[in-house]
């Protein structure tokens, strides 16, 4: 637990991992490259992922995708699917190093692992305890391609991928963002050294609490054409207008979906409030000791 | 027969084959909401999987309660707050209870009427065999063995999602140790704090792996940057962006009225097309000379897969442009279903595949 016992391993660590960096010319601290681009394509991505969540609500009567009707589930899922794919790419291409790659990948694995052994608990997902923990060590850009792959990686581990994916993962992948953009984190992030203050647990758990009951609001959305039918005054009606079927929306959610979101907001914050700083201490630990954060500069002299 | 040889070697097929077999079982679940076919593909998507599905341990019964589960939602919803907003024939009266001004549209119980359940079971019938069709696709072809044919843009992802997925099995068996740890000295190990608990160590050693990982990576020379590759990335994310926009654009021409639908859907395709094709840009980062281990085949099983599917499809679209209403039985006034036929065959044909693929190797005695 203590940051003393770490500092042997952590030099050996970052002995090795230094020059192979340096040799690479990379000037990126860690993860996606924070940069104007990747932020405008996250920024696109998003309000494209919004429009594919709440498009119901703005379909004009008569339009096309109101006339569609439940067909624009399906071809909003096929949609993000193809965005999500391009984001990533361009995120991750050329940008991604070993460790990012082998860090990233450990922690989709432990959201995969924990959503493997929620599954037979009354659906509750402790998974966004690693999601909410590692936006935060890890900033914005970076938590975002780690929500949505460690959504895709609890999906292809639970053998549930289907049209529910691409808004899974779009949806964790705003989750783990966000708690990268929470107060504070910039400070975490660039000053190794940095300790987070006393409040720090309960940030996390009330970013948790609000995180989890909105992950659920935004997911069940993008069902709800196809699963509440025509039910009266609580399914979609593509002749009635937005303020309508926001209502019946929010009848839907509260009557069905509600009863499942409130408990994992619970315990995400929960979680967060029980491990979240001693979770955040050791992601923090191990990108210091892979020497993330470390400037690299390259010495010409040194090479002899 | 072609078939005897063809099915002479037992092998796993491609898996892209058996992931567009799905999508097109999927499309034609979500083209009728006629019962009869419905019922007809369901069994179809559920026979093939069950005799060519690559993995023993991976069955059908999951997505088969899934299926069950939305229909049965569906049809509660309907007779709880349907409110006989359809049909006259009344089945029986839910007792109604009177719902305060701001639940807005919302009305609880009332009279059910036939009709309306009809409905209900249809539309819920219709999404149910989507969802059987798209299980189909995990339980044939698991997602895992498509992750090789990821373009070369996606290769950091693509590798991410991998060791992602080797380390989770490990992570689990790290925490099942450390919970039996907890119960040992007498805990009960449930609750927020015993999660907790288990989740600190477990996370702790997989972050330590993490980091011997990175490290034997960059031994063997993964995460090297090409030289000069900024200049493609700036144009990609250029592609991408005006993509999006395009998309954006796109979706909100068809959200309004007003805007002619040609140009809202061309402009959404063009912009999707955009985007997408950053990812099969060339310069991508595979490293020259970077060959597949093993690659699947490619051979006459997969055309009669693609085949088989291709003709369903066809099938029921033939139909639905024939008589619209074919696939739709009429709930008002209500009517007993018929069997389009010609719906029912091109389904039928799309089960032909079981007798056209090669049997998995490791289910040899469920040769048809």
């Amino acid at each position: 637990m203590s940051v003393g016992d770490s500092a042997a391993p952590g030099s050996s660590a970052s002995g090795c991992a230094g020059p192979a960096s340096s040799a690479s010319g990379s000037t990126a601290t860690m993860g996606v490259r924070g940069g104007g681009l990747s932020w405008l394509v996250v920024g696109a991505a998003s309000v494209t992922g919004l429009l594919a969540f709440t498009w119901m609500f703005f379909a004009g009567p008569g339009s096309f995708l109101a006339a569609a009707g439940t067909d624009g589930t399906w071809l909003f899922s096929v949609l993000l699917a193809l965005l999500a794919a391009a984001v990533g790419a361009q995120l991750a291409s050329g940008a991604f190093d070993a460790k990012t790659v082998a860090l990233i990948g450990v922690l989709s694995a432990a959201g995969g692992a924990l959503r493997v052994l929620g599954a037979g608990t009354a659906g509750l997902d402790p998974m966004f305890l690693v999601l909410v923990v590692a936006g935060r060590a890890l900033g914005p850009l970076t938590g975002f391609v780690t929500g949505g792959l460690t959504m895709l990686a609890g999906g292809v581990l639970t053998g549930r991928v289907g049209p529910w994916t691409p808004f899974q993962m779009l949806a964790c992948a705003w989750v783990a963002m966000g708690a990268g953009l929470l107060p504070g984190g910039r400070r975490l992030r660039d000053d190794d050294a940095a300790r987070p203050p006393r409040s720090e647990r309960w940030l996390l758990a009330a970013y948790g609490l609000v995180a989890g009951v909105a992950y659920g609001f935004l997911t069940s959305m993008w069902f709800w054409p196809v699963m509440a039918g025509s039910a009266g005054g609580l399914g979609y009606d593509a002749t009635a207008g937005t303020v309508a079927n926001l209502t019946n929306y929010l009848s839907f959610w509260l009557l069905t979906a509600m009863g499942w979101d409130l408990p994992r907001g619970i315990l995400t914050a929960l979680l967060c409030l029980a491990a979240g700083p001693a979770i955040l201490a050791m992601i923090r630990r191990a990108i210091t000791r892979a020497g993330f954060a470390a400037p690299v500069r390259f010495h010409p002299e040194e090479r002899l | 027969m072609i078939m005897g040889t063809v099915r002479a070697v037992p092998r796993l097929l491609h898996p892209l084959a058996w992931w567009m077999w799905a999508v097109a079982m999927a499309v034609v679940a979500n083209r009728t909401r006629n019962p009869l076919i419905l019922v007809i593909l369901v069994a179809a998507v559920v026979l093939v999987a069950e005799l060519r599905g690559e993995d023993r341990d991976r069955r059908m019964t999951l997505f088969l309660w899934l299926a069950a589960v939305v229909v049965g939602i569906r049809v509660v919803a309907q007779i709880v707050f349907g409110g006989g907003a359809i049909g006259t024939t009344v089945l029986f009266r839910m007792p109604q209870v009177p719902l305060p001004e701001w639940t807005g549209a919302v009305r609880l119980g009332g009279p059910v009427t036939l009709e309306e359940l009809a409905d209900a079971l249809y539309g819920g019938m219709s999404v149910a065999a989507m969802i059987v069709c798209l299980g189909a696709a995990t339980v044939l072809a698991s997602p895992r063995r498509l992750l090789r044919y990821v373009p070369a843009t996606l290769y950091e992802v693509g590798t991410t999602l991998v060791v992602g997925l080797t380390y989770a099995p490990m992570l689990m068996d790290d925490a099942r140790t450390a919970w039996a740890a907890r119960r040992l000295r007498g805990r009960d190990g449930r609750g927020p704090r015993e999660v907790a608990r288990v989740a600190a160590p477990v996370l702790s050693a997989g972050l330590r792996r993490s980091m011997a990982l990175a490290a034997s990576m960059e031994s063997r020379g993964y995460g090297r940057p090409g030289a000069g590759r900024q200049g493609t990335r700036r144009v990609a994310g250029a592609m991408v962006l005006t993509g999006m926009v395009g998309v954006a654009l796109g979706v909100f021409g068809l959200m309004s009225a007003g805007t002619s639908r040609p140009v809202a859907a061309g402009c959404l395709l063009v912009g999707a097309a955009l985007a997408t094709a950053t990812v099969w840009r060339p310069g991508g980062r595979r490293p020259p000379g970077r060959t597949v281990y093993r690659p699947d085949r490619w051979s006459s099983a997969e055309w009669s897969v693609l085949i088989c599917a291709g003709v369903s499809v066809a099938a029921v679209f033939v139909v639905v442009a024939a008589d619209p209403g074919a696939l739709t039985p009429s709930t008002v006034p209500l009517s007993v279903p018929d069997l389009p036929w010609p719906a029912a065959l091109g389904v039928g044909v799309a089960a032909m595949v079981a007798w056209t693929t090669p049997v998995p190797p490791d289910r040899m005695e469920h040769r048809p």
